[in-house]
């Protein structure tokens, strides 16, 4: 769970709010964002710079000592766990950011369009977001549940299965559980975005284009889809970003196992620093994991820098 | 908008005798496919959180039946009761009021000083720490765990409160100065060139003429803030101890380890962790997705 930055919002009047080139105010403006700028050099610069370092270090948690070794994590790590790592993320990210995009697409086509108890259904979708990630991982912990699980029961009672499947005992099966965990709670926000977007479309766009008589499928084609563009690469971009982080469903859902099956990155350096103290391994797999994602971050930035 | 309004109504009034289709406007299949679309959605986000409540208020031989009843029979509060009985829920839960009530309050405080300097300022280095605030949330946050952990057991900040509170205010703050300066963006300068005019002195400008404006969307901030302070998980895992463990890792330690297998008593809990989060957000519907177009949420 990430507190997310910016997304290209509707752009208000700037210039009416712009300070004539006056207001610079000395030190005033400074001392303001003081308190705030402590606290993201102390618990967000520092620390990150802190486990980059400690990638070039035999580091341990449990001894003050540092001995410097270069590039030796980075190049064991690159040997050893970093590519079984990469695959196990992306199983994981790739489909965990497409499919809430697609489900998340279609509830807010679904409610863009005036209709009774719309309101109502739209804060209604949006529980499973706010959920704390725990419980929604203790939710389907139990509807995945190898004996009395609501899902074996209901694929059994279908006739679609004659056997109760055990699916956090296999690492295809546990994947799929956090992946549609993690679809069912973060669609509702990529619903809230879309559906943001649809609505800041002119009406008169569409009943032009209907004059023009262009229908349905064309309408969406050449005017919602590519309405949609800027603000569903952004939600797309954002959420692969926060998949490499996701830690809370994979720690309680499947523990990253069966057999490391589901062991991101994120559990793999929370295990390496906490459970095996190495923390020079751990900044290590952070380096790496850093450089995969620089371009899909970068990616993110231009979209941004190009919406402001 | 306004401007606009009576031509809207005239085509609205226009409508049904040019429209052969539907009230709406849709055709038949476009119609028939958003029901469909919007039913399957529905089912999709909403039958596990039926579950959930259903399986906390039934008791366990009801819940180990196979296949399961959907029907919502011998209900019972046993799980409540059990949860409650236990003093621990009621010792974690005030944990995580206490926490995010903390992080609520000070990220409003400090976001709302620093979005004020970035809304009605001009100076270098204004934008790159803007900037900064954007690509902080793109950073692993395990990662940061690892020197945080270090230097707050340093400082001997470990298993404190502090240690926790710091940390979510670090985290909630781009979304409160984001949220915080579109709100700034939007009063005029005018207002406060007319109290300097009058001889007011920055904090008055600040705590009396401004405060009162923003109020609302300090509101939003400050929930916004809460929420992610009581849901967090990882931190709050590694940073607390049993004196100031919150409510996820307290779920995840004790419940799940004591509880395994007992899903009345496991959902009952987790219902119990949801039900603020949910109040306050339904609180907080009219914020909503202008927040999240501002300065949005979290993933």
């Amino acid at each position: 769970m990430v507190t997310a930055p910016p997304l290209p919002a509707p752009r208000r009047s700037a210039s009416r709010s712009t300070p004539r080139p006056g207001s610079r105010g000395g030190l005033f403006p400074l001392l303001l964002i003081a308190p705030a700028a402590t606290l993201l050099i102390t618990v967000l610069i520092y620390p990150l710079v802190g486990a980059l370092v400690d990638a070039f270090f035999e580091s341990n948690l449990l001894y003050p000592e540092k001995t410097f070794v270069g590039f030796e994590n980075i190049i064991s790590a690159f040997q050893g766990q970093f590519w079984p790592l990469l695959a196990t993320t992306l199983t994981f990210a790739i489909p965990a950011t497409i499919l809430p995009f697609l489900v998340g697409l279609v509830a807010a086509l679904g409610l863009n369009q005036r209709m009774r108890g719309r309101a109502v259904l739209r804060s209604v979708l949006l529980f499973p977001w706010v959920l704390p990630g725990v419980v929604v991982s203790f939710l389907w912990l139990w509807i995945f549940d190898a004996n009395y699980g609501v899902l074996n029961g209901v694929l059994r009672s279908a006739g679609i299965i004659s056997e109760n499947i055990g699916w956090l005992d296999s690492g295809p099966g546990a994947m799929t559980a956090v992946i549609v965990a993690r679809t069912w709670a973060s669609f509702p926000w990529m619903m809230v975005m879309l559906l943001a977007a649809l609505q800041s479309f002119p009406g008169d766009t569409y009943e032009a284009a209907r004059v023009d008589g262009a229908n349905s499928w064309q309408r969406f084609r050449y005017i919602t889809v590519p309405g949609l563009m800027p603000v569903a690469s952004v939600v797309v971009l954002l959420e692969f970003i926060w998949n490499f982080q996701q830690f809370d469903l994979l720690y309680v859902l499947t523990g990253g196992g069966p057999a490391g099956s589901t062991t991101t990155f994120s559990l793999a350096v929370y295990e390496t620093a906490f459970k095996g103290f190495d923390l020079g391994m751990a900044g290590a797999l952070g380096v790496l994991w850093m450089v995969i994602l620089l371009p899909v971050v970068l990616l993110y930035l231009r979209r941004m820098e190009a919406d402001n | 908008m306004t401007h606009t309004a009576p031509a809207v109504t005239a085509a609205r009034t226009a409508r049904p005798t040019r429209r052969r289709t539907s009230p709406t406007g849709e055709s038949r299949p476009v119609r028939w496919g958003r029901w469909i679309a919007l039913t399957l959605v529905s089912l999709f986000a909403l039958l596990p959180i039926y579950w959930m409540v259903l399986t906390s208020l039934r008791s366990p031989s009801d819940v180990f039946t196979f296949p399961p009843n959907f029907l919502p029979t011998n209900i019972t509060f046993d799980a409540f009761q059990t949860i409650f009985a236990d003093g621990r829920l009621l010792h974690y839960l005030g944990n995580s009021l206490l926490v995010a009530s903390v992080t609520a309050v000070g990220s409003v405080f400090v976001g709302m000083y620093c979005a004020y300097s970035f809304s009605k300022f001009r100076y270098r280095g204004r934008r790159s720490f803007m900037f900064l605030l954007l690509v902080s949330q793109l950073f692993p946050q395990i990662l940061l765990l690892i020197t945080i952990y270090g230097l707050f057991s340093a400082m001997g900040l470990l298993d404190s409160y502090l240690a926790l509170i710091i940390s979510f205010t670090t985290f909630t703050l781009p979304l409160c100065v984001w949220m915080m300066k579109g709100i700034f963006d939007n009063i005029p300068d005018e207002i406060i060139e007319a109290a300097k005019v009058d001889g007011a002195g920055q904090g008055v400008i600040i705590h009396r003429i401004l405060l009162p404006l923003i109020a609302p969307g300090m509101i939003a901030a400050g929930l916004f803030a809460f929420i992610r302070g009581w849901n967090d998980f990882v931190f709050a895992l590694t940073l607390s101890g049993e004196a100031t463990r919150t409510l996820p890792p307290g779920l995840v330690n004790t419940y799940l380890s004591e509880f395994s297998n007992r899903w009345p008593e496991l959902m009952a809990a987790s219902l119990v962790a949801s039900i603020p989060v949910i109040l306050i957000f339904l609180a907080l519907q009219r914020y909503f997705v202008a927040g999240l177009s501002s300065g949005a949420i979290k993933g």
